[in-house]
């Protein structure tokens, strides 16, 4: 009988994922304690399927490694067996590589019923475009994330990292999970398509409803909220930080976001300023008036904190009730961030990787409080894990897993 | 319906709405109670135009879909006792910091009473620690969680995503707390409360920006652990939004860069890029940096639609940056059903669909979206239409 208490433990997922969606849906399913196989091979492991790539490193901690050499017909065999096991079966390739390898969930369905099934492809199972190739750069562009992203005038900002794809990666996971609970209740496994390109578009559910009802199309507002009013709202520079490298351009930089959402808030931050001349005017003192007198009050406000030092300004401003927060980059979230700090976000993986040495965690954070998910295993190498997953889950003997090994089918 | 059957009770705020919807789309029914004055974020932006008179938020409409709505006096006795009665029939509770009734909601007792119930408490930076009680909208969320640092350009200041996409980020991790933590309790009746705290949620969200931080030796950057903002352009240098006739769009190498190249010399403007040197693992870099440029130069003389179809025929993963109107008519998305009707204070609307379709051996499985009521109910009625009235 397992000890493990974390609220996953038991759940066998068979992951069939790559580079960043899909290992990140399978590495919070295997921080809360499911039994994750991740499937590589030798041939397979390049670029950011290499598992000593820092971006594997990163997405796929807590899972066990099974090497699948799935161009031969054994390989495929080993993976119908693993199938007919499994509580779940998540890949992303396009659609249809599963189903082309004979173990896609129609095959598998027939015996085993609770089989779960979730496919995240870029644009989903049917269309003209489900077979696009698509990255979260690719999604962010067709989905409208990176036209709403931005400053007027420009198409060429976007959101600076691959939301996306740890978007699909989050929703991947509430599929699992809700079709576990859907399997509880009904006893039948079920499958589920994710298109990661809908997953983008949903982001702008509001939006588009305003485009259906009203027909207004909306277009990007920088730091502005789209539809409600709130001013100053924006980023503003502060003293830049003579720590940080200054030798290439925006690193030494250091910005301070200011949200007055009421006007309670900006007479608040009217007194940090210590009550400035040209703040004091009655125009401002409603919203409407200060979004009308935008322009000037940002040049003003710019001027004013580029004199101070932005985390002191942050402390002043929440003391006095108006929501401001340093514009962190990861040095900050690493090196200064009480917070993180305080719930241990980032720590040193005590499982030392053999070849690489010292590798790092970000912690789940979600913290449950009876059944605590804070075991971390580090990433595996290929097939580090092979006779252990055969035997739990096929009860295959080590001399068979070896001579598997042997004949290329587990590398 | 996945969650049919599953009873949530929804005490969000921005911060969890989200969570709560992905529930309540999912065929949850989840309850959500709002004060006789209304729900605040009944106020958010956009409205619905036709009706100036009433006020009605689109965007309430989409955060606080497939909900029942519980309207409840909580300065009065008989307030207490419909929350109460309400929470006595809950699977999961889903509640944010200093929303509306939670502090009522006494949820530490209600544990105690129901140990099977699972309760998931949001909050901006958790419950202890000097910034515990900072107020934190999404533009400050961003900014804090490191979401913020990244995005822009070097002649902007960094920016917020658009709309609410920092709380999209917690809101999901709701989901899966509470959706696992019901796993557990299905397995041996074990319920419990899970903390979560919106700035860890944004800051496990970053792709590249702590990778950057641990691993700098490994991805040899000039920058070394912190890269600044800079558009479009991905850490990797290989992926950049590029202007075209008629448009924009992302362009990029990957994943095999000798397809991109025979593209390139089908069409005659390869220019150095067949130099051997650019076949050496150890030139990687230069070879996307100069493969960029000349895709730059490239991309300026073509028509934005067309590079972008011909680009997907070559299994290229070009994108072309639409605009929302563009994604109201996009042809995946129509082919595949996706867009809704939702009924809107007697309206009918296209609204945006689920994010995942269920199906089994029997076929595909409806996520309806139900009428928005923009109305509060009051509690009695709902704990009526519930059969929930006694305790």
């Amino acid at each position: 009988m397992s000890t493990d208490n974390r609220p996953l433990a038991g759940l066998r997922v068979l992951d069939f994922t790559h580079v960043l969606a899909g290992p990140f849906a399978t590495r919070i399913l295997a921080d809360m304690g499911a039994d994750v196989v991740k499937i590589n091979s030798v041939q397979r492991a390049v670029g950011t399927q290499d598992p000593q790539h820092p971006y594997y490193l990163m997405w796929n901690r807590n899972k066990r490694a099974l090497a699948l050499n799935l161009a031969t017909d054994e390989g495929k065999s080993v993976a119908l067996e693993l199938c007919l096991k499994a509580d779940v079966v998540i890949d992303n390739f396009s659609a249809g590589v599963l189903d082309r390898w004979g173990i896609g969930y129609n095959a598998i369905h027939k015996q085993n019923k609770r089989a779960i099934y979730v496919q995240m492809s870029g644009m989903g199972d049917g269309g003209p475009w489900s077979k696009f190739v698509t990255y979260a750069p690719t999604i962010h562009a067709l989905s409208g994330l990176t036209h709403a992203t931005g400053v007027s005038g420009r198409e060429d900002i976007g959101i600076g990292f691959s939301y996306n794809d740890h978007q699909a990666g989050l929703h991947g996971a509430v599929a699992v999970l809700a079709a576990i609970e859907q399997r509880h209740r009904t006893g039948i496994g079920h499958r589920v398509d994710i298109s990661q390109f809908e997953v983008g578009v949903n982001f702008l559910g509001p939006s588009l409803l305003d485009y259906f009802a009203n027909g207004v199309a909306a277009r990007p507002v920088g730091n502005d909220l789209p539809y409600d009013h709130a001013a100053p709202h924006g980023c503003y520079p502060c003293k830049t930080d003579p720590t940080k490298a200054h030798d290439i351009v925006g690193l030494d930089e250091r910005w301070i976001a200011i949200a007055c959402m009421t006007d309670t808030q900006w007479s608040a931050l009217k007194a940090v300023m210590q009550h400035p001349e040209w703040a004091a005017s009655e125009d401002f003192d409603n919203v409407q008036g200060r979004l009308t007198h935008k322009r000037a009050i940002e040049e003003n406000l710019s001027a004013w904190t580029q004199e101070q030092d932005a985390y002191d300004l942050m402390q002043r401003c929440q003391a006095a009730g108006v929501p401001a927060g340093v514009v962190q980059d990861g040095a900050d979230l690493m090196e200064r961030d009480p917070q993180l700090a305080k719930a241990k976000f980032s720590r040193p993986m005590e499982d030392v990787h053999p070849d690489l040495g010292p590798t790092w965690v970000d912690a789940l954070p979600i913290h449950f409080n009876a059944t605590p998910c804070d075991q971390y295993q580090r990433v595996r190498v290929i097939g580090e894990d092979n006779a252990a997953v055969l035997e739990d889950w096929l009860a295959m003997s080590a001399h068979d897993v070896a001579a598997k090994e042997a004949d290329g089918i587990l590398q | 319906m996945p969650l049919r059957g599953l009873r949530v009770i929804d005490l969000t705020d921005e911060r969890g709405i989200y969570g709560a919807k992905l529930l309540a789309d999912l065929g949850a029914d989840v309850v959500r109670p709002e004060p006789p004055t209304g729900d605040p974020l009944r106020r958010r932006g956009p409205l619905l135009a036709t009706d100036q008179a009433s006020q009605t938020s689109l965007w309430h409409a989409f955060f606080a879909s497939n909900r029942r709505f519980f309207s409840i006096d909580l300065q009065t006795a008989d307030g207490q006792e419909q929350l109460d009665k309400l929470l006595a029939h809950a699977d999961i509770v889903l509640s944010c910091k200093d929303a509306f009734a939670v502090a009522e909601a006494n949820l530490t007792k209600q544990l105690e009473r129901r140990p099977e119930l699972v309760i998931i408490d949001v909050s901006s930076f958790g419950k202890e620690g000097p910034w515990k009680d900072y107020l934190a909208p999404d533009l400050v969320a961003g900014a804090l969680g490191g979401a913020a640092a990244t995005t822009g350009d070097i002649d902007t200041p960094p920016l917020k995503g658009f709309g609410e996409l920092n709380f999209m980020v917690s809101g999901a991790y709701v989901a899966i707390a509470a959706l696992a933590a019901l796993a557990k309790v299905r397995k041996d009746g074990q319920g419990q409360r899970a903390d979560i705290a919106v700035h860890e949620c944004i800051a496990s969200c970053l792709e590249h920006v702590l990778m950057f931080y641990w691993y700098p030796e490994a991805l040899q950057k000039p920058e070394g652990k912190v890269l600044p903002r800079r558009g479009a352009l991905h850490w990797s240098d290989a992926y950049a939004v590029m202007p075209a006739q008629n448009g924009s769009v992302m362009v990029t190498p990957t994943p095999d860069f000798d397809t991109q190249l025979m593209w390139l010399i089908e069409e005659g403007v390869e220019e150095d890029l067949i130099d051997p040197k650019y076949q050496d693992p150890e030139n990687l870099r230069l070879r996307i940096e100069r493969s960029m440029e000349v895709l730059r130069n490239w991309a300026a003389g073509k028509d934005a639609q067309e590079l972008f179809f011909q680009a997907q025929e070559r299994h290229c993963p070009y994108g072309l940056v639409l605009p929302l109107e563009a994604v109201a008519e996009n042809p995946q998305l129509l082919a595949r059903d996706w867009y809704r009707q939702l009924t809107v204070d007697g309206q009918t609307i296209t609204a945006p669909g689920a994010a995942y379709h269920f199906s089994n051996s029997e076929g595909r499985v409806d996520l309806p979206l139900a009428p928005h009521k923009t109305a509060t109910t009051a509690a009695a009625n709902v704990l009526s239409q519930l059969g929930w009235s006694s305790p």
